[in-house]
């Protein structure tokens, strides 16, 4: 890449944290464009289809967090060996986002008001639906989730979780072993590691 | 020796057309096995994740349509030329995936009062938001979705046309000439052509 790419998205974790986890393992420089959430409609016409995150490369902006996660993953040996190891791979990356896509209808669209009842169907039966396979991916994966070798599915899962735990107001991952110790893995990555540890802190 | 194909789904186009048409574009054979809505409670447990479409290869399952059909176009030289145009070619997709959704969301609402609601979003915002977003970037690309050439994204777009018009019931692209050409181009295309004359005949 020629020129430093753009991210830009909410000042905040959220859809955008993956790639910033991806963009560190790389050791890719970027610059980390945020924008608080009163911004987000004055901004918004910029993009493509409206949306963040938006990475910038060579003066084109691409959306869509997983086109991105999959560039990116593509570029720093992270998308298996072939195409059935990467068809694998962007099946768990997809189920990780009907996960999030059910946490953002229950935490971020529904009414307060409404939000009991699907908190309730969330945490007891969508989370444990969800998280239980991915818990027996791991565990037939030898830690990680395709092939027992790390693809960008666990560092988008790693990426993902804070987020859910945000949400829920408790550690998602208790309960679970194998996926806690596989966000302890990929949060040890040293360059995830240093990334985590400047990053600005924000509540999601 | 080339892989066995099972893809299984509903009696419908729906979401598995798309793979459909790119097996067919590219003279793969496959089983195209459809279960009967009855038979639906029985065969949803043995899913990965409760949800179809899945395709078996040499007997191992894999789910996530989107995901198949990136895997499919790869294997018939749909998924452009490098990762560049991949990537171009995903968040094109993504965002063809994001309209078909919101139209689903619409669509599958049981609330009758919430639908109504739904319906006046759906046409004053939604489709007049996101189909001459299309209609330009298609006219912009020298007839097709990314680089003037025919990738996945535009089998995609046309192989789910007839489900998208069946929920949004109108002919959504009536005022959007490029896309209905895009359209004729792609359902004249040789193995796509065939499949369409001799597929099972469903409204959705």
């Amino acid at each position: 890449m020629a020129v430093k790419p753009k991210l830009t998205y909410f000042n905040c974790r959220g859809s955008g944290e993956p790639i910033r986890y991806l963009l560190a393992y790389g050791n890719t420089e970027y610059e980390d464009v945020r924008f608080e959430d009163e911004e987000f409609p004055k901004l918004k016409p910029n993009f493509p289809y409206g949306q963040v995150p938006v990475l910038e490369i060579n003066g084109k902006m691409i959306p869509q967090t997983l086109a991105i996660c999959r560039y990116l993953a593509k570029r720093n040996g992270l998308y298996g060996s072939d195409d059935f190891e990467a068809m694998q791979i962007d099946a768990v990356a997809d189920a990780i986002v009907d996960l999030r896509n059910a946490f953002t209808f229950c935490y971020w669209i529904t009414p307060e008001d409404q939000r009991p009842a699907h908190e309730e169907k969330l945490k007891k039966q969508t989370l444990p639906f969800y998280l239980s396979r991915f818990e027996k991916s791991l565990q037939e994966n030898n830690g990680y989730f395709v092939n027992g070798k790390l693809s960008y599915a666990d560092i988008f899962f790693a990426g993902q979780v804070q987020h859910f735990s945000d949400n829920t107001k408790y550690d998602i991952t208790d309960g679970y072993p194998q996926l806690k110790a596989l966000v302890e893995k990929v949060e040890n990555i040293p360059q995830i590691k240093a990334w985590i540890e400047k990053r600005p802190k924000t509540d999601f | 020796m080339a892989p066995k194909y099972k893809l299984t789904y509903f009696p419908i186009k729906g979401l598995a057309e798309p793979i459909r048409f790119l097996f067919s574009y590219g003279g793969i054979e496959f089983e195209d096995f459809r279960f009967s809505q009855e038979d639906w409670p029985k065969f949803k447990p043995n899913t990965p994740f409760g949800q179809t479409p899945i395709l078996e290869v040499d007997g191992k399952v894999i789910h996530q349509s989107t995901t198949i059909c990136r895997y499919v176009a790869r294997q018939v030289g749909l998924a452009g030329a490098d990762d560049w145009e991949a990537v171009q070619i995903d968040a094109v997709v993504d965002t063809i995936t994001d309209f078909r959704s919101k139209i689903q969301n619409y669509f599958y609402d049981s609330d009758p009062v919430s639908k109504e609601k739904k319906k006046g979003s759906l046409f004053k915002e939604t489709i007049p938001f996101y189909l001459p977003k299309f209609e330009e970037l298609v006219k912009n690309n020298g007839g097709y979705f990314v680089n003037g050439k025919l990738t996945w994204a535009d089998v995609y777009f046309v192989g789910y046309l007839d489900y998208l018009n069946f929920m949004a019931g109108v002919n959504l692209l009536e005022k959007y000439p490029t896309l209905r050409s895009l359209c004729t181009t792609v359902l004249e295309l040789p193995g796509i052509k065939e499949w369409v004359a001799k597929r099972p005949v469903t409204p959705n």
